[in-house]
C-alpha cells in the first residue's frame, strides 16, 4: 500500500502565490515579443519576412507586433536579435473592451450568492498542448481551486468557457451548442495562439479560423501554448481581477 | 524523382499483400499526385526497416487491401474520403472524414440495445472526439469512432510554406509532442535531400524525444489514476509531469520544447542548455517521476481497475498493425529505436514488452520507458560527440520517409521535395494507427471502464485527425 498522505506532507508546499506574488517564471521561457525602440525598419522587415503567423506588421517608419498571433517560435528574433526583444514576460492576455459589461454582471452575481467561477473546456481544434496546459491548472503547483475556479461537466452550471485550438469546420457546430446552454453572464476565453487569431491555420482552407468568428470572445490568451501562469492571468483578467491590454480593433 | 509509368497500383497492392502474409506490418497507404500521374504509395515495415512502394492510378477502381488486412481500412477509407479515389471492395462503406451523421452507426436491430451517442464534446479536459455505443445497459455491445471533428487541413499547409519554416507546421499536429513530430518530419526531409546531421544534433534530438516519452507517460499514467479516483496519486503525478515541462522551459525556452528542430539539425546549443540544465535538476525530476510511479503500482485499489481491463490479443494488434504501448503490452515488438534506421538505437532486449495485453500491462510498459528513457537522457548528455558540421547537401529534390518512436508509438512522415518546395508531406501518426483496435478492447466491459481504456491507451486526437 502505498503513502500517499506521507509523500505529500514530504514534499511540502509545492503551490505557486502567483498571482498575489511573483510567478516562477523560468528565465529562458519564451514569452512576450517586443519590438526594440528605435531599431532600423530594415531589421524590422527582416523579423516580419520569417514570422510564419505574419505577428510582425509594418507602419509607417516602426512596426508593432500582434501578440495574439504569435505562437513563439523564436524565430523573429534569431533572425533580427537587433529588431526584437523576447521576454519571459507571460502576462500577454488581451482583453476586449466590449465585454466589460459582462464581466462586471458575473462579479456581481458571483458575489452575490457567494459561490465559485465554474469554468466549462471545449477543444475546437487543438492540438493537444493547450488542453494538457489547462489541466496542468490542476496540478499542486498552480491549483486554481485555490483561486475560486473549479471544473464543471457541464455547460449549464458554467460562467466561463475555455476554448482552445482553431475552429474547425466539424467543431464550429458543437462549440456553439455548448455556448447557448450556458446561462447569462458567460464568458469566453480563447486559449492559445490558435484560437485567439488563427496563428497559422490564417489561410487554411479546412477551417473556419479564430473562436472570435463563432463566438462573442472576452478574453485572449495567446501562447503555443500558453503557460499555465498566462492562463491564471487570463482567468484573472476575465472575472475582473487585473487588467490587460485592450485589443486592437479588427479589420 | 518520381518513379511514375511502371507500376501499376495493382501490382503494387499485390505485392503488399504478398508481403504481410509473409510478415510485414502494414504502416501506411498516401495519395500522391504528381502532374497528371495519380499514385498510391504503400508504406510496410519489415525487419530491417520501412520500405516504401507505389503504384499508378489507372481507369479502374483501386482494389482494396482492407477486404483481408483491417490495418490498411483507415487509411484507404482516408484516401477515398479525401481525394475522391474509387476503391474496389472496402468492407466499410461508412465515411472516415468528416464524420458522418451518427444515427448511420446503428447495426443492431434487437429492441433493448440503445445507442448512445458520447461527443464531440465530452465533460472534462478532453480532445474532441465522438464515440457512437450500442448498449444494453452498461455493457458495451459494440463501438464505433467517429473522429476527425478537428481536421485543420495540415498535410495541405506543408505546401505552403517554405522548407525551414516547415518543422513549425509539423509542431502544430501535436503540440503535445511537437519534438517527435517536428523531428521526424526534419528527418524525412533530411533523407529526402541527402542532409547529414552532426553528432551533437543527434543527440540533442534524442533527449527532446526521450524527456517528451517522460513527460507523455506521466499524463496518461496520471489520467488513469485521475479514473481511479486516487485524487492525490494524480496531483502527484500531474506534478511529475509539471517538473519535466519546467526543465524544457528552463533549457529550450518553451514547455512543449517547440521551436527548437530545424531541419538539418536544432537551433542553437542545444545538447549544452540541456547539459546546463539537467545538471542542475535532472536528479531531482527523476526521482519524482520514478517514485510517483512506484506508487501508483503499490495502490491496490488502482491496480484492481487495470488487471484484467480492456483485454486484447497478440492476434489482433498484429493483424491491426498496432504501435508503441498498445502493440508491447500485447509482446509485440514494435520500438522502432530497436533498428537501425531510426535516429538512435537502443540495445537488444531494453524494449519494454509486457504480455498480458490490458490495461495494467500497458500501464507497466510505460512505468519501464520513463526509467529507461531517463537513462537514455543521461547516456545522450554524458556522450562525448563532436559537433563538426557535415558537408552541406546540393539535392534540391528527392522522396524522403522516416519514423521515430513517439510517446504513442512508432510515427512516419512522408515528404516528397521539388526544388526546394514541400509537394507532398503525409503522415501516419502512432494515435491514427491505433484507434481502430481500441474498439476490440472495449466490448466484454462495462462503461465505468471506458476511461480507464482509453487512457490505457494514451492516444492524441489532434495528431489523428491532423
Amino acid at each position: 500500500m502505498s503513502n500517499w498522505l506521507g509523500r505529500g506532507l514530504r514534499r511540502g508546499l509545492l503551490t505557486t502565490r502567483y498571482p498575489f506574488e511573483e510567478a516562477e517564471m523560468p528565465q529562458r521561457y519564451r514569452g512576450r515579443v517586443r519590438l526594440i525602440e528605435g531599431a532600423p525598419s530594415q531589421a524590422v522587415v527582416r523579423a516580419g519576412s520569417v514570422c510564419l503567423s505574419n505577428a510582425i506588421e509594418l507602419q509607417n517608419e516602426s512596426g508593432r507586433v500582434r501578440l495574439s498571433r504569435c505562437f513563439q517560435c523564436g524565430a523573429c528574433e534569431r533572425e533580427a536579435p537587433d529588431a526584437v526583444h523576447i521576454s519571459n514576460d507571460f502576462e500577454v492576455a488581451i482583453s476586449d473592451g466590449e465585454a466589460g459589461a459582462a464581466r462586471h454582471r458575473l462579479r456581481e452575481r458571483i458575489r452575490s450568492l457567494g459561490r465559485s467561477f465554474m469554468i466549462r473546456h471545449v477543444d475546437a481544434g487543438s492540438d493537444a498542448s493547450c488542453d494538457q496546459e489547462i489541466q496542468a491548472l490542476f496540478n499542486p503547483f498552480y491549483d486554481i481551486n485555490r483561486l475560486g475556479f473549479f471544473l464543471t461537466a457541464s455547460p449549464r452550471h458554467a460562467d466561463l468557457l475555455l476554448v482552445t485550438g482553431v475552429v474547425t469546420h466539424a467543431m464550429a457546430g458543437p462549440l456553439r451548442e455548448t455556448y447557448d446552454a450556458m446561462p447569462d453572464p458567460r464568458i469566453v476565453v480563447a486559449v492559445g495562439t490558435a484560437a485567439c487569431s488563427g496563428s497559422i491555420f490564417l489561410t487554411g482552407r479546412d477551417v473556419v479560423g479564430p473562436v472570435h468568428l463563432v463566438l462573442p470572445v472576452d478574453v485572449r490568451i495567446p501562447g503555443a501554448p500558453p503557460s499555465p501562469f498566462s492562463i491564471i492571468n487570463g482567468l484573472w483578467v476575465a472575472v475582473g481581477r487585473a487588467k490587460a491590454q485592450l485589443a486592437a480593433p479588427r479589420r | 524523382m518520381i518513379d511514375a509509368g511502371r507500376t501499376t497500383v495493382h501490382a503494387a497492392a499485390e505485392g503488399v499483400r504478398a508481403a504481410i502474409a509473409g510478415g510485414a506490418r502494414f504502416v501506411a497507404a498516401f495519395y500522391d499526385q504528381a502532374d497528371d500521374v495519380r499514385q498510391i504509395r504503400y508504406v510496410i515495415a519489415e525487419k530491417t526497416g520501412l520500405a516504401l512502394t507505389a503504384g499508378v492510378i489507372g481507369d479502374d477502381p483501386v482494389p482494396a487491401l482492407s477486404a483481408d488486412i483491417p490495418a490498411a481500412d483507415w487509411a484507404e477509407r482516408e484516401i477515398r474520403d479525401r481525394f475522391g479515389v474509387e476503391f474496389a471492395g472496402i468492407p466499410e462503406a461508412r465515411r472516415l472524414l468528416p464524420p458522418s451523421d451518427p444515427g448511420s452507426y446503428r447495426r443492431s436491430a434487437a429492441p433493448e440495445v440503445s445507442t448512445v451517442v458520447y461527443g464531440p464534446v465530452r465533460s472534462g479536459i478532453v480532445e474532441s472526439a465522438r464515440w457512437v455505443i450500442e448498449t444494453a445497459g452498461e455493457d458495451f455491445i459494440a463501438v464505433y469512432p467517429s473522429m476527425f471533428f478537428k481536421h485543420r487541413g495540415l498535410e495541405h499547409l506543408f505546401t505552403t510554406v517554405d522548407l525551414q519554416r516547415a518543422t513549425f507546421v509539423a509542431e502544430h499536429v501535436s503540440g503535445a509532442t511537437a519534438a517527435s513530430h517536428a523531428i521526424c518530419f526534419a528527418l524525412a526531409v533530411e533523407r529526402a535531400l541527402g542532409i547529414r546531421l552532426a553528432d551533437t544534433d543527434r543527440a540533442a534530438r534524442l533527449v527532446l524525444i526521450e524527456f517528451e516519452r517522460i513527460h507523455q507517460h506521466l499524463d496518461a499514467l496520471a489520467k488513469l489514476a485521475d479514473d481511479g479516483s486516487l485524487a492525490v496519486g494524480a496531483a502527484q503525478t500531474f506534478a511529475a509531469k509539471e517538473r519535466v515541462h519546467r526543465l524544457l522551459a528552463e533549457a529550450t525556452g518553451n514547455r512543449f520544447s517547440r521551436g527548437t528542430v530545424r531541419v538539418g539539425g536544432v537551433y542553437g546549443d542545444l545538447l549544452g542548455a540541456f547539459r546546463a540544465v539537467c545538471a542542475q535538476c535532472l536528479d531531482e525530476v527523476e526521482r519524482e517521476a520514478t517514485s510517483v510511479v512506484d506508487g501508483l503500482f503499490r495502490t491496490q485499489s488502482l491496480l484492481d481497475r487495470l488487471i484484467g481491463t480492456g483485454k486484447l490479443s497478440s492476434e489482433l494488434v498484429t493483424h491491426y498493425g498496432s504501435v508503441g504501448p498498445v502493440a508491447r503490452g500485447n509482446g509485440v515488438s514494435t520500438d522502432v529505436r530497436m533498428t537501425a534506421d531510426v535516429l538512435f538505437s537502443i540495445g537488444e532486449g531494453d524494449e519494454a514488452l509486457e504480455e498480458d495485453g490490458d490495461a495494467f500491462a500497458r500501464a507497466r510498459v510505460r512505468a519501464t520507458e520513463i526509467r529507461r528513457s531517463f537513462f537514455i537522457v543521461r547516456d545522450a548528455l554524458n556522450a562525448a560527440v563532436s559537433a563538426s558540421t557535415p558537408p552541406k547537401a546540393t539535392q534540391r529534390s528527392g522522396v524522403g520517409l522516416a519514423r521515430v518512436e513517439s510517446p504513442q508509438g512508432e510515427l512516419v512522415y512522408f515528404v516528397r521535395v521539388v526544388d526546394g518546395r514541400l509537394a507532398r508531406v503525409a503522415i501516419r501518426a502512432a494515435s491514427f494507427a491505433n484507434w481502430p483496435l481500441l474498439v476490440h478492447a472495449l466490448p466484454g466491459n462495462i462503461f465505468t471502464d471506458f476511461s480507464f481504456i482509453e487512457h490505457s491507451f494514451g492516444l492524441i486526437q489532434a495528431e489523428t485527425d491532423r
